[in-house]
């Protein structure tokens, strides 16, 4: 245990939270706030999606989870009359439990046939909302979902997510307390047996490892927090069709995790930054977009096998990080 | 009405069939999610399109030409993308997705998004037995049949079709026998991407080409072999012909919400009951 | 301790394992053995959970373990190795021992995310025991060195290690000696022989007759998936169809 270390990282981490909390007094722009907070949701989603991978699944049905808890939410809210902050949660109740039933079957399944599987699953639900019209409005979707419902108490706070700079706060907190939660799960007991069973599932089970569960329970958590998040989708975009969550959904969080590095903690951060954000604020690429990002996949797969978040340590070994950690390191 | 949807189903089946087999045989043999499956598809019809609108070929040359020549580009994807990742599957996956995402885009940007249509030179009807069946669509299930039999030839009979089956069980092994992996990853990509392009010429000339099309045919694919069993050719053929008869089948009796999700229901029970598939190993 | 009865297992039409019976008491040093394809390994993958049988009984300290699960098994204290010599990738060898610690570390599920002292204190307990077998199998010096990164015969112990690290009460071993030299045949050897003084009961699967011969106090001899003999070594190496049998393979006995 490195004390120093360790406590200039939780120094560092809180001058970052400190400053994204002061962000919109800084920055007015409510073009900012709206990309911001598509950076929260796909930083949240990809995070989440991590934590699947942990235990091995690589999953390429995030898209029909996102789905699930999006139109949970929208129906509770809409047709039941449930506050937001209830159907927030049952989203990803939804989305969490749905996993838990179906996920037994398909834990045990090879690694490429789990994916496939899983492609397969966001189809079915795609197609189960896009048919099923009474209650979903079938393709055309959910219009007019409302914002979160006002959080007032008398004289101090009156918030009613009217401007996106309330929602930016809000993404802000859910991005902050599932990175909590994911990183106290990682490096709990759950997260060690999930690291034996990444590298060798028979043998995890030959040491006593409950290995289905631990996968079961991987994917239910990353499923849950998918939920949340397609959740606060519908509520912050207040339109949901089933196209959007369709496969192209879930290969772009897919992408941005194996970019970022799904090693690393912060991989899925630095994933969504470089190809979300950057492309974002350069603008005006036009139909040229794809082939940037494209590009920008193929160099990291190429060059960094374990994705941007490995940099650092790969400079590291080489002879110009060498040079540079002794004339600075040593200071 | 029955005989006509039987007939329909066949077809849907054929082109399922062709879809899977090609797919099955890249999963197995390089061992990569080949996603972009149904782009190589969706570029075979446009290689149809550009033979007959350009060189002014006939269908059939064209598709024939246009399946070889998507058949070489296999090749040359799977020697520039594929191979440097043989022992990574995760990041095979992403390759395959900056593939899709390249090949669509290219393809829009450069033919625009305008479904296309493919010449048909098989008009008419032929009375068999009091059923009328559309030529164009006589072909389809034909040509279907064809090429599962020359794949079946050539997996049972030749050198190359048994060091392709090597390779899918055990490539490690394979490789300790003599089998030289290089070259039987290239043959079965060229064999996955030939039957590809074919199944995308065949549905090009009774509907029409257009840059997306690649998707649902990637899905189907994906259906298939999940029904059938992943790794087995065998189960692909099976399982398109049941999946390819639901969908001929039951929108004639049932209404066409029921029939989309018929199919998938099936295959999610099967998925429940037997995870790996009617025919799947391990 | 262990009761087989009546084991049977078929492949498609082929029947691997036929009406096996066998026994191992408690603290006992068991061998079983038998030329390729026997069915060595079919057997004991059946005991240990990886496959499961078509017919008969699999007993274990008055448990009847037929058909569970691997990691249940596991926790009843049947703990195996793999012929295949597993090791957790990319991990330290102290890494690779402390992750096998799992049954030892009974840390809650609320504890461990949140880092109660209770749980820090278990934590502190499963590093102590990896240690120990760490120190108890001659890896202490290795600790910190990537476990892809150690020679072979270290590897097959790393093995026996993570086995030892999940607490079996009958440990058992697949061809542990396999592939190694004769002075890593020793080391190993002297491990096995160990382990078994503390009062683990052990069944060793192995190839190599000799190794077998001197370790085991009893062998059971397999072939074509049936029990063809069974007693103390010395008879065993008597036993003309067992010579027979092996000889047929090309298999020194001396």
């Amino acid at each position: 245990m490195n004390k120093p270390a360790g406590l200039t990282k939780l120094f560092s981490i809180s001058a970052v939270v400190l400053l994204l909390f002061l962000l919109p007094l800084i920055i007015g722009s409510q073009y900012i706030m709206y990309v911001l907070i598509w950076l929260g949701i796909s930083i949240a989603l990809t995070s989440s999606l991590r934590v699947i991978s942990l235990s091995g699944l690589l999953s390429i049905g995030h898209g029909g989870l996102t789905m699930i808890g999006a139109y949970t939410s929208a129906l509770l809210v809409m047709k039941v009359g449930l506050s937001s902050w209830f159907a927030l949660i049952l989203g990803g109740v939804a989305a969490g439990g749905f996993t838990c039933l179906i996920g037994f079957p398909f834990v045990r399944l090879k690694g490429m046939y789990f994916s496939m599987v899983t492609m397969f699953m966001t189809e079915v639900i795609l197609m189960v909302s896009e048919q099923w019209k009474s209650l979903t409005g079938g393709s055309a979707g959910i219009m007019n979902i409302p914002r979160p419902d006002p959080i007032k108490i008398a004289g101090i706070i009156d918030i009613d997510f009217k401007s996106y700079t309330d929602l930016y706060y809000l993404i802000l907190i859910l991005v902050i307390v599932s990175l909590i939660v994911f990183y106290l799960i990682e490096h709990s007991r759950i997260g060690r047996s999930w690291q034996a069973i990444s590298r060798d599932d028979l043998l995890a089970e030959s040491v006593g490892i409950n290995v289905a569960a631990y996968k079961v329970l991987g994917f239910t958590i990353g499923s849950f927090f998918a939920g949340v998040l397609g959740a606060f989708y519908s509520q912050f975009y207040n339109v949901i069709t089933p196209s959007e969550f369709g496969f192209f959904f879930s290969i772009y969080i897919l992408v941005y995790m194996i970019v970022g590095g799904r090693r690393s903690f912060i991989g899925p951060v630095i994933g969504c930054i470089l190809l979300l954000l950057i492309p974002e604020l350069i603008g005006g690429l036009g139909g040229y977009r794809p082939f940037i990002f494209v590009a920008i996949l193929m160099a990291v797969l190429y060059t960094l096998p374990d994705g941007m978040a490995s940099l650092p340590t790969r400079l590291k070994y080489t002879d110009l990080g060498q040079w540079f950690i002794e004339r600075f390191a040593h200071a | 009405m029955l005989e006509q949807s039987i007939f329909n189903g066949l077809m849907s089946s054929g082109i399922y069939v062709l879809i899977a087999m090609g797919l099955t045989l890249v999963l197995s043999i390089l061992g990569i999610v080949q996603l972009a499956h149904g782009e190589i598809y969706m570029l075979g019809a446009y290689g149809v399109y550009f033979l007959s609108t350009m060189a002014g070929l006939h269908f059939l040359p064209a598709l024939l030409v246009s399946m070889a020549a998507t058949g070489l580009l296999g090749i040359v994807l799977e020697k520039i993308f594929f191979r440097p990742f043989r022992s990574d599957p995760e990041r095979a996956v992403i390759v395959a997705i900056g593939l899709i995402l390249f090949l669509q885009q290219a393809v829009f940007l450069a033919v625009g998004g305008v479904p296309k249509s493919l010449p048909n030179p098989f008009s008419g009807v032929i009375n068999v037995g009091g059923i009328v069946i559309p030529m164009e669509r006589l072909i389809i299930v034909l040509g279907a049949l064809v090429f599962i039999a020359v794949l079946f030839l050539l997996i049972n009979k030749t050198k190359m079709g048994q060091a392709m089956m090597a390779v899918s069980q055990d490539r490690d092994s394979a490789s300790l026998y003599g089998i030289n992996i290089d070259r039987t990853s290239s043959f079965a990509m060229f064999l996955g991407c030939f039957l590809a392009a074919a199944a995308g010429g065949l549905v090009g000339s009774i509907t029409s080409v257009f840059p997306g099309m690649g998707g649902v045919a990637l899905i189907k694919g994906i259906a298939v072999i999940i029904l059938g069993g992943l790794g087995s050719i065998t189960g692909a053929v099976i399982g398109g012909f049941i999946i390819g008869m639901i969908d001929g089948i039951i929108p004639v009796f049932f209404s066409t919400q029921v029939s989309s999700v018929t199919g998938f229901v099936i295959i999610i029970v099967i998925l429940i009951l037997r995870p790996r598939g009617l025919l799947g190993h391990e | 301790m262990l009761e087989i009865k009546g084991l049977t297992k078929n492949f498609g039409g082929l029947c691997a394992v036929n009406n096996f019976d066998m026994t191992v008491e408690k603290g006992e040093f068991v061998g079983l053995i038998g030329p390729n394809g026997a069915g060595k390994s079919t057997v004991f993958n059946l005991v240990t959970g990886f496959i499961k049988p078509s017919k008969g009984k699999i007993i274990f300290e008055d448990h009847d373990i037929t058909g569970k699960s691997p990691h249940a098994i596991a926790k009843y204290g049947i703990v195996r190795t793999f012929q295949a010599n597993r090791i957790f990738a990319d991990f330290t060898v102290l890494q690779d021992v402390w992750a096998a610690c799992h049954l030892t570390n009974k840390t809650g599920l609320w504890e461990g995310i949140f880092r109660t002292s209770g749980a820090r204190k278990k934590e502190q307990y499963t590093l102590e025991h990896a240690q120990e077998i760490l120190k108890f199998t001659n890896l202490e010096s290795m600790s910190q060195t990537f476990a892809q990164n150690l020679p072979h015969g270290y590897k097959r112990i790393l093995g026996i290690a993570i086995a030892l690290a999940a607490q079996p009460k009958l440990l058992i071993l697949d061809e542990p000696l396999s592939g190694m030299n004769s002075e890593e045949v020793a080391e190993a050897s002297n491990l096995i022989s160990r382990i078994w003084k503390g009062k683990t009961t052990i069944l060793l699967i192995e190839h190599n007759m000799r190794a077998a011969m001197s370790l085991c106090k009893r062998l059971v001899v397999i072939n074509f998936g049936e029990k063809m003999a069974e007693g103390l070594p010395d008879e065993i190496v008597r036993n003309q169809e067992v010579i027979k049998a092996y000889l047929g393979v090309n298999i020194n006995l001396a």
